[in-house]
């Protein structure tokens, strides 16, 4: 069986769990949308769209929506799934089957990615009462969304690679705060240029920080430059732990 | 449930190994902090096709290891181990082809129903999606469990679930199934079930491999079997050649027991067994 029919039909698998598991993608978008609602009711009126310039005439809203797609992408509920097959000996059986250790991984991830597209355009839906506009237009829109798919495919891939080295719920689970110390060492309440210079330093260190100034130029039209840098150092990392993720099943003893 | 359950073998699929299993020299050994552990200390095994073979030892005596070493889940730190005449370590994807695996504990995804399993497992076999739905709806029928086919299998009893299990290890027709524990956990009833099961799928040509914790079992359903004990294969043979050699060696009136042949061969008493080895503590 080819790796692409094995990704595909472990995919959709992976998708029927999700849809039967409304309880775990509900935090996933009210989560966010719930930091959302309270960062832009906390710091909107600090904010005035038509007196500050990097929010280039939209509402504070709109500023916050990166992080919040960023937020919503970085639940990696997939590899909690993993450590249950794993425990559970249906990881077994599937690598007893003739089917590419690759596609076990990939399958996960692709149900990752259409999950992760269809939660980005449902938050980008909820956040049109905040006055939030694309303003690169249908394109951008599109491009916002693909953007959060490839992150959510990466820290997926990260928390996969957690699991699939310490076969530990417990271990997966803590991994996952990983990605809180990196969504708050980024621009995510000011530009960078207004951070105070630790902070801007940590925020320059942080790859996210590139991911979420791509999308806020796409929100924002904020310039093509910031999307490309975005899109490269999501694909990039995303390629690396998809990488090790293959590595790992091919030596997973 | 039907007679027909189980791999009816198509002509000229025949396997032409001598041997369905056979190891040589199979070791195992683990990294471990404390240094290296010694799991399984050079294995040798044959198991005629068409046999129903046992493997038995207490508690961490190198079944379940030999078994995923046989099965391609495990690495082999030395020797060799074919399948159906094909090398697991040289080739694993072919050695997969020809082998189903039933693990301890019934490995399924919960959240499916019976059929999504049976349908899936059959894709990842290479079948097509009209001949897996054939094969999934097929076996539902074989294992009794067409009812609750569009049931998920978080529902069913345990009884369902070991047939379930052993249905999705029949999906491509097997040479040899692997069984590691079938029975454990299930009650009297549907322990029952599934020796007859084993039983039907042996007769159909199938070669199976079998580790059990019940002595009782063993002596059911095998034609030959084996005890590891230490990670080494301390006796081989059928279970009335092993009672007979143990009554003439001491001796005996009486024709010792598939139990006391255990006890002896891994130099364990009934007293020291009852605390590690459950299936002779009664």
């Amino acid at each position: 069986m080819s790796t692409l029919v094995g990704t595909g039909a472990l995919g959709q698998r992976a998708l029927r769990e999700a849809w039967r598991t409304p309880e775990a993608l509900f935090p996933t978008l009210f989560i966010p949308l719930f930091f959302l609602v309270v960062n832009v009711g906390q710091a909107g009126k600090i904010f005035p769209s038509d007196s500050t310039d990097f929010l280039q005439g939209q509402g504070y809203a709109a500023f916050q929506l990166p992080a919040t797609l960023l937020l919503a992408a970085s639940f990696g509920g997939s590899a909690m799934f993993l450590v249950e097959d794993i425990e559970g000996g249906y990881f077994d059986k599937l690598r007893a089957a003739p089917v590419s250790r690759t596609s076990i991984v990939l399958g996960r991830l692709y149900a990752e990615a259409v999950k992760g597209a269809g939660i980005a355009a449902l938050v980008v839906l909820l956040s049109l009462p905040f006055d939030v506009r694309v303003a690169t237009g249908v394109g951008g829109f599109l491009l916002l969304i693909v953007l959060t798919a490839i992150w959510s495919v990466a820290f997926s891939a990260f928390l996969q690679l957690v699991a699939l080295r310490t076969r530990s719920a417990a271990a997966t689970q803590s991994g996952s705060m990983l990605f809180f110390p990196l969504l708050f060492l980024t621009p995510n309440f000011v530009p960078r240029d207004l951070l105070t210079r630790p902070m801007e330093i940590a925020a320059t260190l942080n790859p996210v920080t590139y991911v979420m100034e791509g999308m806020r130029a796409l929100v924002l039209d904020d310039g093509w430059a910031k999307v490309g840098i975005g899109f490269a150092v999501a694909a990039v990392i995303c390629a690396a732990m998809v990488a090790l993720n293959v590595r790992t099943i091919r030596n997973y003893d | 449930m039907s007679d027909h359950l189980v791999a009816q073998r198509r002509p000229g699929e025949s396997t032409t190994a001598s041997y369905a299993v056979e190891a040589e020299g199979l070791v195992k050994q683990y990294k471990s902090r404390s240094g290296t552990v010694d799991a399984v200390r050079g294995v040798d095994l044959r198991v005629a096709t068409g046999e129903v073979f046992g493997f038995l030892g207490p508690n961490g005596a190198g079944k379940s290891t030999t078994v995923r070493m046989l099965t391609t889940l495990l690495s082999i730190t030395a020797g060799t181990a074919r399948v159906a005449g094909v090398d697991v370590a040289a080739d694993p994807d072919r050695a997969r082809r020809s082998m189903g695996v039933a693990l301890q504990e019934a490995g399924l995804d919960v959240r499916q129903t019976g059929r999504e399993l049976l349908v899936l497992q059959a894709r990842l076999f290479g079948f097509a999606a009209k001949a897996a739905a054939d094969r999934a709806a097929e076996l539902l029928t074989l294992v009794g469990l067409d009812d609750a086919a569009d049931r998920r299998i978080k529902g069913y009893s345990g009884g369902m679930k070991r047939r379930l299990d052993l249905a999705s290890a029949l999906v491509h027709e097997p040479e040899v199934l692997f069984l590691d524990e079938p029975t454990t956990g299930l009650d009297p009833a549907s322990r029952l079930t599934v020796w007859d099961e084993v039983r039907r799928i042996n007769r159909n040509g199938t070669t199976v491999f079998l580790t059990t914790q019940y002595l009782e079992e063993a002596d059911q359903l095998c034609d030959r079997l084996a005890i590891i004990d230490g990670g080494l294969i301390v006796r081989e043979g059928t279970p009335q050649r092993l009672k007979d050699e143990l009554r003439d060696r001491l001796g005996l009136d009486a024709g010792p027991t598939l139990d006391e042949v255990f006890l002896d061969a891994t130099g364990r008493t009934r007293t020291k067994a009852a605390g590690d080895v459950q299936e002779v503590s009664a």
